[in-house]
């Protein structure tokens, strides 16, 4: 009898050695996996009751260490003071429209003042002279720094979750995936190069997460996801290339990093040059990797142009600057990037970046008193560091921007705050005036046209107080109307090439 | 345009380039060519001589002096790294790619670290000279003798003087030259010591002309590595110029005509028509029938 039981057992299951089989295998795993799942029940539940108060994460992502270094760790501490700031209970002033301020006649200098090197404090080398000009003048509200009413956002603390990308893409691959998926980011700050904003967009995307790039670029993203707190290329291309050509003559030689911002940059220049009446004789476009400049430089003089246009990237391109000045190159340069983003002006000896121009929406130098507040609050915060650059005051007044979306929406709920967003919002940042316009998620901003001299000082030769993000608006964008997720390029836009040559 | 300033632009760059070339393997020549010791930490005791100039230079000292300092720090450093890592990896070519593959990261991020994204950079000496439209700058000229003097130096070093004989009897042939009285130990130790002192001179010599950031070894590790395997083992002073020489010749009218981008890839293919054709290096190649 028992014989047949046994054979009977073989027959229909496999029986192991201590006397198992497959149906009790397949019971104590259900009730091992039961019993597992009752804490994370238990846990979600608790969790969601507790949501309220449990942190609002901001996700920031930037180079900390590799050849994009010297951007990457400013705007991280931007990011920590705009953090620290709603934390404390302050925000930046703004609402719909932006402040505005008293407009009235006086007499001024006749030259902008001259900025220099300062320590925590701007330092003026000199005013610009006495008041022996007549003018209209505006003044904008000194005080940006307001209390915000709120303990964080919607009385919940801000957690800012900072991760360094390396300066390797599939690194911020990795990292973008890591704070969407694992961390759950309400909103995810990132991207320094339009490689790696292009290298992370998709997966932004896929997720649906709210994504701010606060990095100025060459424009043209049209994405339902992104809002783009940058300067582009109507705003540092057109004025600097219009102003260069008046004062210096119209033979243009572009010399740009060879990837997506330098090739559509250049394309930029190479439209706006016969809108103004220049006009570019050549255009180099050199590897990231590449630092020795010799080649480059005897290119440039063989040429022989009016004034050259650079849109070097990194620390190995940013070489140029004393190795053309150590040539005895002498031609007055113009950038979108150099001066205000790498400081280069401060890193290289004088002359290196003598007569460079650059329009930018931001840099330390600017004499405003509402600048020179932010300046001695972030040098208060952190002492050591070399310079406040131009993408580091975007990411500041980003996570405000943020702040205040999130507590129009009323909830940090992601596709809430992007309509915040979309609702015509200006903010009061220490460059100015910024305003998030609606249809194509990009910023207008207050340009100035920043010149270095000799001694590397900084002048403000020229100022527009708001230019518009308007190319994406003749491309038929608009993301409230119809959600699109693509990087629009000049050869899509006929205009590039209807004049000129 | 006239061809003579022409010509004599396109030497200078293809001097300027060579010099490059040369003072980036000037280090891996000896450990690589004679050791055969794959150090990927090259880059990074390149700028660790680019610290110490930068550092020195910002306490006042001028900056020609501080380039012995450079020297002296790289052989020491090059003595820790012998003695705690490579002396138990010779006959591992690929353990030691790994563990200094490692050893550049850890020194790259340690610099970060304690230092900053970056140091201040060293004005670059001398003006320039100006000569039929192009200007020359006067310190590159002087790479330019820095690397053949450094060169030339090896060269006296290694063929002329004891020491060198002792090195190259033990590189040839380690077990041999032990039973002849030398010290195998001593030895590599000492020649592994003095190629990173020659880095991290050429390091700081070459520090004016760069960012000095922590990852800024990786600049030249590429150059340095396609130099010395271009050029081969078989006479590492021979073929280092050699192939210093001929893809500085082939890259730089590329680069002139062109633009860089299709400079570096003119050098990389010519590098791989080089190896291709001489595949133990430049410097196999008898030019005058057998010896």
């Amino acid at each position: 009898m028992d014989q047949n039981k046994e054979e009977m057992t073989a027959k229909n299951e496999i029986v192991e050695s201590d006397g198992s089989t497959r149906r009790t295998f397949i019971k104590g795993s259900l009730a091992v996996g039961a019993a597992l799942a009752v804490p994370a029940i238990i846990t979600s539940k608790s969790a969601k009751a507790a949501s309220h108060s449990a942190a609002v994460k901001i996700g920031h992502l930037e180079d900390l260490s590799g050849n994009l270094a010297v951007y990457g760790v400013q705007k991280d501490h931007a990011a920590q003071l705009a953090v620290s700031e709603i934390n404390a209970g302050l925000t930046l002033k703004g609402g719909p429209v932006g402040s505005g301020g008293l407009g009235a006649f006086g007499n001024v200098a006749a030259q902008p003042p001259l900025m220099g090197v300062g320590k925590g404090d701007l330092n003026y080398v000199n005013d610009g002279g006495g008041r022996s000009k007549e003018a209209v003048t505006f003044t904008e509200d000194d005080e940006i720094l307001v209390n915000s009413g709120d303990d964080g956002i919607l009385g919940r603390p801000v957690e800012l979750i900072n991760l360094d990308g390396q300066s390797n893409n599939n690194v911020w691959q990795q990292l973008t995936r890591k704070l969407i998926q694992g961390d759950k980011v309400d909103c995810l700050v990132a991207g320094f190069t339009s490689a790696e904003r292009e290298a992370i967009r998709p997966i932004v995307d896929q997720f649906k997460q709210l994504y701010i790039y606060t990095n100025q670029y060459e424009g043209g993203v049209a994405d339902a996801n992104t809002f783009c707190t940058g300067a582009i290329c109507e705003q540092q291309v057109i004025p600097v290339v219009d102003y260069m050509v008046k004062t210096f003559g119209p033979r243009i030689y572009t010399i740009a990093a060879d990837y997506n911002f330098g090739q559509l940059t250049a394309a930029w220049t190479k439209a706006t040059a016969p809108l103004v009446g220049g006009e570019i004789i050549e255009e180099e476009f050199v590897p990231l990797s590449v630092s020795d400049f010799s080649t480059s430089i005897a290119r440039i003089q063989a040429a022989k142009p009016d004034w050259v246009f650079t849109l070097l990237v990194g620390s190995n391109q940013s070489n140029y600057y004393p190795q053309a000045s150590a040539a005895g190159l002498e031609y007055p340069m113009a950038s979108t990037v150099n001066m205000a983003q790498g400081y280069e002006h401060r890193r290289f000896s004088a002359p290196s970046l003598n007569r460079m121009h650059n329009c930018v929406n931001y840099i330390e130098e600017i004499p405003t008193k509402r600048n020179r507040d932010f300046v001695q609050r972030w040098y208060k915060m952190f002492p050591n560091d070399p310079y406040i650059g131009q993408m580091a005051q975007n990411t500041y007044f980003s996570i405000h921007m943020y702040a205040k979306a999130a507590r129009l929406a009323g909830t940090t709920e992601q596709e809430a705050v992007k309509k915040a967003l979309e609702s015509g919002m200006s903010i009061e940042a220490p460059e100015g005036t910024v305003f998030m316009e609606p249809a194509t998620h990009h910023a207008g901003h207050y340009i100035r046209l920043a010149v270095a001299d000799a001694e590397h000082n900084v002048q403000f030769l020229r100022e527009w107080p708001m230019i518009t993000p308007w190319w994406l608006h003749r491309m038929g964008v608009n993301l409230v109307g119809k959600k699109e997720y693509k990087q629009y390029i000049p050869d899509e836009d006929p205009y590039f090439t209807m004049f000129g040559k | 345009m006239e061809i003579a300033p022409l010509i004599i632009s396109l030497v200078y760059q293809a001097l300027t380039a060579g010099a490059f070339l040369v003072l980036c393997s000037i280090g891996l020549m000896i450990v690589l060519g004679m050791m055969n010791i794959i150090n990927l930490a090259h880059g990074e005791i390149m700028m660790i001589g680019a610290y110490v100039a930068s550092l020195l230079v910002t306490e006042g000292l001028p900056f020609f002096l501080t380039l012995p300092f450079c020297f002296l720090v790289g052989v020491l450093v090059g003595l820790v790294i012998e003695f705690l890592f490579i002396r138990y990896l010779y006959s591992r070519i690929l353990s030691a790619l790994v563990l200094t593959w490692g050893l550049g990261l850890i020194i790259a991020q340690g610099a970060l670290l304690i230092y900053g994204p970056f140091l201040p950079s060293i004005k670059i000496p001398f003006g320039s000279i100006e000569y039929g439209g192009f200007t020359y700058s006067i310190y590159q000229l002087f790479l330019i003798f820095v690397a053949a003097l450094l060169v030339a130096l090896i060269y006296f070093i290694l063929q002329k003087t004891e020491l060198g004989l002792k090195a190259r009897a033990t590189m040839q042939n380690p077990e041999i030259a032990s039973t002849i009285g030398i010290n195998k130990k001593k030895m590599f130790s000492i020649t592994f010591a003095f190629g990173a002192g020659l880095a991290a001179l050429a390091g700081g010599v070459l520090a004016p002309t760069t960012t000095i950031a922590p990852f800024m070894g990786t600049q030249f590790v590429a150059p340095a590595f396609i130099t010395v395997v271009v050029g081969g083992a078989t006479n590492i002073i021979t073929g280092t110029l050699y192939s210093a020489g001929s893809l500085a010749a082939i890259r730089t009218p590329i680069g002139m005509y062109l633009g860089s981008f299709a400079g570096t890839v003119g050098l990389f293919f010519a590098a791989l028509i080089l190896i291709r054709l001489y595949p133990n290096g430049l410097a196999s190649i008898r030019l005058f029938g057998r010896r």
